[in-house]
């Protein structure tokens, strides 16, 4: 369970007006685990390996179950917003994606071994980032730069663009800060489709920069948004740079939130 | 023998004539360079103050207020002036033994100049080093480490987490760690379902699980070690950036100190400290801690930037801390703490390589003081100690700062009881203290002195900002400086007395409106200084005059003569006669001291009546045996009686007594007997004579009175104007003696006699008489019917 995303997730839900549904899903394949007369448990931090039984499991779940609502109260009590939890069982992204809408917003915070750098994405961020109806927010606890950009990632697809943009004027609609524009190897931007997005942006000119990424090499594109200082990615699942070989390790090892957008 | 005549008006004053004094006022007159007659004390200090040899301190001897002070300052002033200026000290950090502050030697004026390289290289650090983590480079190499360290630590498990995979085994994340089991489609097989597995399959399955799970035990057990890398490399990395960012203003500090071992070992170590403190510098927001930064500063004990040759320092508080230097301590939420830049110096440190100056009974008096004076001086080295740490009072954690070495002459100044007793009784002191400098207290009064006294007198009128004096005024203080000293031919060299009666003098005249001190003013000095210190002494005279204290100034009495003494009350002194008496009556040779008997005698006078005792008996007695119980008493003293003063007046009343001659009581008698009765100079005359001549004046004038002293004090007398005037027009009269016999013929009028060939005194002599009635003593001492009555008390008395 990630507080950090929990926290920030509370936060968004505050400045929208959204209600707040926490998903705590029972993986059937751990449930599943711990069934096996054979099955035991090997500790993350320490290697010793002891029993792994369903009984012990089922309890642990429901003390996490617990813990999970109190954490979602207490995140929610500052903003004083709806919210509800939700306990299912079955696989994360099957069921996450049935209480899904589009126009929700998911947020997902890093967790357990995935959370070292160098770690890859895990199986649900993928899956969710890849068939989510609505945004995905991949939520990252990093420091937040007070001339900090929100960077948005255009490809050629108008739709996919408008969508990513919308999300960024959303985004700080709330907190004000300027936006960055980033335009794939080749590809250009027209002024009036510039004056638009800076239209639903809703920023000054000189707060709007438009910059070409000469390359989708993760290291060139972790340095560029280093320069820029940003503080979140927005892109669209659609977009070259999420296509790209190494793209996953790139969004771990940014250390930025990173919203995806259908 | 012949009488003395009675001496003149010249003889009892040696006035000072103005033709002697060759200006009009104190401001024709230069100052003097050189203090005057003190020369002895001047090549003492040359010679203390020169030479280089351990132990060569100084001791200032002389009585307080004679401006040994100020004297020693001056002389000392001029001879640092042309010496050396002596090195700056400081205390550093000690990067090795925090609790041992080290020591730095820098030349004079470079201390400051280090301190501020210091104070300037930690505000350099504080931005410099956070910008270096800060920067880009860092960053991204820090970056590049944590992942590749990462990966390495991750690798292991994606290689389990893969081969489980081609196992159709699904490693699964728990709560607490992993799980493995069996999979089919992307999904855990129900375990229901695995029941039904053969046996065959069911072993190969968990032989494969139980050797994934070792595989991953062994995997995360290496994980700690691989963080432990992962921190040494960032260590290391750390330490580069630092180093490089260090490398300038070091480099730049150690080319400008390199003359200085010290300096440059120290910036060595302070990089050192940096290195190993590199990722307290990595919090751009806050800066490096204070306390970390608070180590690199300069503690500058010793600073001569502005000091003129060598120092010279009086310490007016010389207690251990003010003269060791101490280590003092804030309170920080309720407790004590310290640290090297609260290292205080003391004067010691101040003046090494110069002088101290230190009042020697000030330092007597401070609990440990003088043992540390001691110490510092013997071990050539101080030792910053506190107080509370050497009583063993304080146990808190403090500092041992290294020992700062120290060459420093201390000149101590103190009155010459102290320095007799320091060297009796502290075996280190003429050790530590050989160069003595003793103060004249008198100078030398001749006719070549005049200028040089008056000179002496223009140089303190002008350091008081006073009033130029009149030429009369200035004789006028040199005849009262003979009358201080006591004597005709000397000067009194006491610099407080003569600066406070020049100071009052100056008020008197700027009360009467004058622009300079004349004679009169000074006159009128000494007068009020007189009458502000007369209570007493008018309240005594008052007693006689009203007859309550009987004292005799005309007429004839039989054992009974006026004796003179003296009182000290504070800084004055005056005179008073006292009646003396005699009893005499056979006995066994003793004379009996009534004052001793009383417990009211000193030493010294129950010496004189002993003396006086065989006296008699060697005069009278001659080889037969004494005969005589006498006894002799200070009438109406009850405050005790001390000095053999009154020795030629008692024997003239003891001899009164024993031949019934009476005395003539308007003479009073002074002056100290040998056993050969030669008469003996004593002290304070003039005071007596004075003393005696008020209380004539009070009882109805002064007509033919006298008193007859010690001709060899006529030198030390310096009498009052009035008393002078009396002399001159014959009215009172002193006669210089220098035999007891002189004395008995003035007081009685009678020829003393000297004994002849057979040893008798001549026919109606005094001494003839004196001697009869001895030898009627012993015929009645013979009767045994008298013994009885002489050990019963009884019997009578100067029969």
């Amino acid at each position: 369970m990630s507080y950090a995303a929990l926290t920030a997730a509370a936060e968004i839900a505050a400045n929208t007006g959204a209600d707040l549904l926490g998903v705590f899903v029972e993986e059937q394949d751990l449930l599943r685990s711990a069934g096996f007369g054979f099955s035991r448990e090997v500790g993350a931090s320490s290697g010793i390996s002891h029993p792994f039984d369903p009984t012990g499991l089922e309890q642990r779940m429901q003390r996490l179950a617990h813990q999970v609502r109190r954490a979602l109260a207490s995140a929610v009590a500052p903003y004083g917003g709806r919210h509800t939890l939700s306990v299912v069982r079955g696989h994360v992204v099957d069921e996450v994606l049935a209480l899904a809408e589009p126009q929700d917003l998911l947020v997902l915070g890093r967790v357990g071994w995935s959370f070292a750098p160098g770690a890859r994405l895990g199986s649900t961020a993928k899956g969710l980032v890849r068939r989510s109806p609505g945004r995905v927010l991949l939520w990252c606890e990093n420091r937040i730069l007070p001339q900090g950009r929100v960077v948005v990632f255009l490809n050629d697809h108008k739709e996919a663009n408008s969508r990513a943009v919308t999300a960024a004027a959303e985004m700080i609609r709330h907190s004000y800060r300027p936006v960055t524009l980033l335009l794939g190897a080749g590809s250009d931007i027209p002024s009036e489709d510039l004056q638009g997005i800076q239209r639903n942006l809703g920023i000054q000119e000189s707060d709007l920069r438009v910059r070409s990424l000469a390359s989708t090499d993760p290291v060139f594109v972790a340095r560029l948004l280093s320069q820029e200082k940003a503080v979140q990615l927005i892109l669209s699942r659609g977009c070259a740079l999420l296509q790209a070989p190494g793209a996953e390790e790139l969004l771990v090892a940014l250390n930025l939130p990173v919203t995806v957008t259908p | 023998m012949p009488l003395p005549a009675p001496l003149t008006e010249s003889q009892v004053y040696h006035g000072c004539p103005e033709e002697k004094l060759d200006f009009v006022t104190t401001d024709d007159l230069q100052d003097l360079e050189r203090p005057y007659g003190q020369d002895r004390v001047l090549r003492a200090l040359e010679f203390g103050a020169g030479i280089q040899a351990d132990g060569f301190n100084l001791f200032v001897l002389g009585p307080a207020g004679a401006g040994k002070h100020e004297l020693v300052e001056r002389f000392l002033s001029t001879h640092a002036s042309s010496q050396p200026v002596p090195s700056d000290w400081c205390h550093v950090y000690n990067f090795r033994f925090s609790d041992r502050p080290n020591a730095i030697k820098l030349a004079a004026g470079e201390g400051r100049q280090f301190k501020k390289d210091m104070s300037d290289l930690a505000e350099e650090l504080g931005t410099a080093i956070p910008a270096a983590f800060e920067s880009e480079e860092y960053q991204g190499r820090l970056q590049q480490l944590q992942e590749e360290m990462a990966k390495r630590q991750h690798q292991g498990l994606f290689d389990i987490q893969e081969e489980a995979a081609r196992n159709n085994i699904a490693m699964i994340t728990t709560p607490a760690g992993f799980t493995f089991a069996p999979k089919r489609n992307g999904e855990v097989i129900d375990p229901e379902e695995y029941k039904n597995f053969s046996d065959d399959e069911k072993e190969l399955i968990e032989s494969k699980v139980e050797d994934l799970q070792k595989k991953l035990q062994q995997t995360i057990q290496q994980i700690p070690r691989m963080r432990k890398e992962v921190r040494e490399r960032v260590h290391a990395l750390n330490e580069e950036m630092v180093q490089l960012t260090l490398g300038g203003p070091i480099g730049e500090l150690r080319e400008k100190w390199s003359h200085l071992p010290d300096v440059v070992d120290y910036l060595d170590a302070v990089r050192e400290d940096v290195v190993e403190h590199a990722e307290a510098f990595q919090d751009s927001d806050n800066g490096p801690p204070a306390g970390l930064l608070a180590r690199y500063k300069v503690n500058l004990l010793v600073d001569n930037a502005e000091t003129v040759g060598a120092p010279v320092i009086y310490e007016d508080l010389p207690n251990h801390q003010h003269l060791a230097g101490q280590i003092e301590h804030r309170a920080r939420q309720g407790t004590l703490y310290t640290d090297f830049t609260l290292i205080r110096g003391g004067s010691m440190h101040r003046a090494n390589g110069g002088y101290l100056i230190i009042d020697a009974r000030r330092v007597l008096t401070q609990p440990l003081a003088w043992e540390s004076l001691k110490r510092i001086l013997s071990s050539g080295e101080i030792r910053i100690e506190s107080l509370e740490r050497l009583y063993g009072l304080a146990s808190t954690v403090s500092l041992q700062p290294e020992p700062i070495p120290v060459s420093v002459k201390v000149v101590l100044l103190g009155d010459r009881m102290l320095y007799y007793l320091l060297s009796h009784y502290d075996p280190d002191f003429l050790d530590l203290f050989k160069v003595e400098a003793d103060f004249e207290d008198d100078l030398e009064r001749t006719d070549e002195c005049y200028e040089l006294y008056a000179r002496m007198i223009a140089t303190m009128a002008r350091a008081l900002k006073m009033r130029p004096l009149e030429r009369s005024a200035v004789a006028r203080l040199i005849e009262h400086a003979s009358r201080l000293a006591a004597d005709q031919r000397k000067l009194t060299a006491h610099d407080r007395v003569l600066r406070d009666i020049l100071s009052e003098a100056n008020h008197w005249a700027g009360q009467a409106g004058a622009e300079t001190v004349e004679a009169s003013h000074l006159q009128q000095a000494i007068d009020e200084r007189e009458y502000r210190a007369s209570r007493v002494r008018e309240r005594s005279r008052e007693q006689i005059s009203r007859g309550v204290v009987m004292i005799a100034t005309a007429g004839e009495e039989v054992a009974q003569v006026n004796g003179l003494s003296v009182l000290r009350l504070g800084a004055s002194m005056f005179g008073q006669p006292t009646r003396i008496t005699a009893t005499a009556r056979p006995g066994k040779g003793q004379v009996v001291d009534i004052e001793r008997e009383a417990k009211l005698g000193g030493p010294i006078h129950s010496k004189a009546v002993m003396i006086l005792s065989r006296f008699l008996a060697s005069r009278y007695a001659g080889d037969g045996e004494l005969s005589l119980s006498a006894s002799l008493a200070f009438e109406q003293s009850y405050g005790g009686v001390e000095g053999d003063s009154a020795s030629v007046a008692e024997t003239c009343v003891l001899l009164s007594a024993i031949s019934r001659v009476p005395l003539k009581q308007s003479f009073a008698v002074t002056g100290s007997m040998n056993q050969h009765g030669e008469v003996q100079a004593v002290g304070g005359v003039n005071e007596k004579i004075e003393g005696f001549f008020d209380v004539c004046q009070e009882a109805g004038g002064v007509r033919g009175q006298g008193v007859l002293l010690p001709a060899s004090n006529v030198e030390h007398l310096m009498l009052r104007a009035d008393v002078r005037q009396a002399i001159a027009e014959d009215r009172f009269r002193i006669y210089p003696v220098s035999n007891v016999n002189q004395a008995i013929e003035l007081l009685t009028g009678l020829e003393a006699g000297e004994t002849d060939s057979r040893g008798e005194f001549p026919e109606n002599s005094f001494n003839r008489r004196v001697s009869e009635r001895l030898a009627k003593f012993a015929k009645a001492s013979k009767k045994p019917d008298d013994n009885a009555g002489v050990n019963s008390g009884g019997g009578e008395d100067n029969d």
